[in-house]
């Protein structure tokens, strides 16, 4: 009994101290690595009570997390590349809405136990055009090290990922085969509806 | 009569002739008007063949939820963690024979050394390969094969390839495979140990194959995709390269519907170092 409460005091001491650290961050802009750690973080507080919170509770604890960290609104842009500009206004909104809410449910769903994973640092180089690349990995005890890249682009004051390089996939190269190849294979609806069903998977599976 | 029966003959083989040149027509046909199509809709330079590659996707997509995913799930439901490992394991350790002679192929001689120490140690105190002791004593596994030595010498990889019942290669992932199995001694012990190689195959892929199905869209897209870059960062090293054409869409936000340059998704391919995509 004493124990627990004793963890609870703890929880509440780091939920806390969380809150106020990320209030702070957000006040003076946060270099790329900042941003990246910062989400990291966040992601494995929430893998640590994965569990208890359910899809649903994780679904909402990433929810600002995940729209922070990222330019999802940029990224639904490229993944389309140039049918972007074939698009309506109102299909582009509805594809940043819908994109935005499978980015959130995908971590959801594919972050959602701890068992004693960490993200590592390794380094941090500039692109050519002003772009950064976060170097990390995963560390996963009994298993291989996956390697994740971060790309980031300056928005506003602030950095946002734009790319997540794991163990050498680029997420957005192959969002972006696969979201032009159904926009010209079936059209605009159909790629909704396909996200929508991937939505509903990931808060059922 | 003979003459009659004959003539017969040379009609029947006259019509069976003019079948097959029409079926012949209407099947080319078919294909030049899909390969149009395609080239117009899709246009990816690396997969020139997609008609014909997706239809050996869903061909080999349904042979494996038929037959290859049973046998696998029974597999890994009747045996033991321990022996599963042991078995990827035993196998594993056969493949290091292939990755010393592609190390040596590449000239990368510190490394053969390396996994010349790994295929010693693991072949006896790891008994035959069955406990990887290497990766605990610090001797990581390379992986390396007879393709991306291949690409080393700087064979191009040619088309993207969904070959049946093998799954997705390039032109150049053929004789990379061929060379790759002929040094394997696993090759020329028997059926049955092949067998229990390619279950062990499918077995460890369960994985990935879970994710394909958790997070497509369009599954053939995505392996084809995943497959390519996951190649393509192995046979450099995962030299890390950071080619952004499509900083060229983000830049232009002030001007938009602009230049409608290729964007093949080989000029954003983003690799890391060292790593893969393996199944385990």
């Amino acid at each position: 009994m004493i124990l627990k409460k004793i963890q609870l005091t703890a929880i509440f001491i780091f939920c806390l101290f969380a809150t106020i650290h990320t209030s702070a961050q957000a006040e003076s802009a946060a270099t790329a690595k900042q941003v990246v750690e910062k989400f990291q973080t966040e992601l494995i507080a929430v893998m640590k009570n994965g569990k208890q919170l359910g899809y649903a509770g994780r679904y909402e604890k990433l929810s600002g997390p995940v729209s922070n960290s990222h330019d999802l609104t940029k990224i639904a842009r490229i993944v389309v590349g140039k049918e972007w500009e074939k698009l309506s206004e109102a299909q582009q909104q509805k594809l940043v809405d819908v994109f935005i809410r499978l980015s959130i449910s995908s971590y959801a769903y594919n972050f959602k136990d701890y068992s004693g994973e960490a993200f590592v640092f390794d380094s941090e180089e500039e692109t050519t055009r002003g772009g950064v690349v976060v170097h990390s990995h995963l560390i996963i005890p009994d298993d291989k090290p996956v390697k994740f890249d971060y790309m980031l682009k300056e928005k506003g004051d602030s950095w946002r990922i734009i790319n997540i390089i794991a163990n050498g996939v680029s997420d957005l190269a192959l969002k972006r085969s696969e979201y032009t190849s159904i926009l010209q294979r079936e059209g605009f609806d159909a790629l909704i509806t396909k996200i929508n069903e991937k939505i509903d998977n990931y808060s059922k599976l | 009569m003979n003459k009659l029966y004959s003539g017969n003959r040379n009609a029947k083989s006259q019509r069976n002739i003019l079948g097959m040149l029409i079926a012949s027509t209407i099947f080319l046909g078919g294909c030049a008007t899909n390969s149009a199509t395609e080239q117009q809709q899709v246009a990816n330079k690396d997969d020139p063949y997609e008609h014909f590659n997706r239809k050996m996707y869903t061909f080999n997509d349904r042979v494996d939820n038929y037959v290859a995913k049973p046998i696998s799930d029974s597999y890994k439901w009747v045996t033991p963690q321990f022996v599963q490992t042991g078995v990827y394991n035993f196998f594993s350790n056969l493949k290091d024979i292939n990755v010393v002679v592609n190390d040596v192929l590449q000239a990368k001689f510190a490394q053969s050394a390396h996994d010349t120490g790994r295929l010693a140690l693991n072949t006896t105190m790891g008994l035959a390969g069955f406990v990887d002791v290497a990766t605990q004593v610090g001797l990581e596994k390379n992986e390396e094969d007879f393709d991306q030595t291949l690409a080393v010498w700087g064979v191009p990889k040619g088309s993207f390839l969904v070959i049946p019942l093998v799954g997705p290669t390039t032109v150049r992932g053929i004789p990379g495979a061929i060379f790759d199995t002929a040094a394997n001694p696993s090759s020329y012990v028997g059926i049955p140990v092949q067998l229990i190689s390619l279950l062990n195959t499918r077995a460890n892929a369960e994985g990935s194959l879970k994710f394909i199905n958790e997070a497509s869209l369009d599954p053939y897209v995505f392996t084809r995709e995943a497959f390519l870059q996951w190649r393509h960062n192995l046979a450099t090293d995962g030299k890390f390269e950071v080619s952004l054409d499509f900083d060229d869409e983000l830049n232009n936000d002030v001007e938009p519907a602009s230049k409608s340059t290729d964007i093949s998704t080989e000029n954003i391919t983003l690799t890391a170092p060292e790593v893969n995509t393996e199944a385990k």
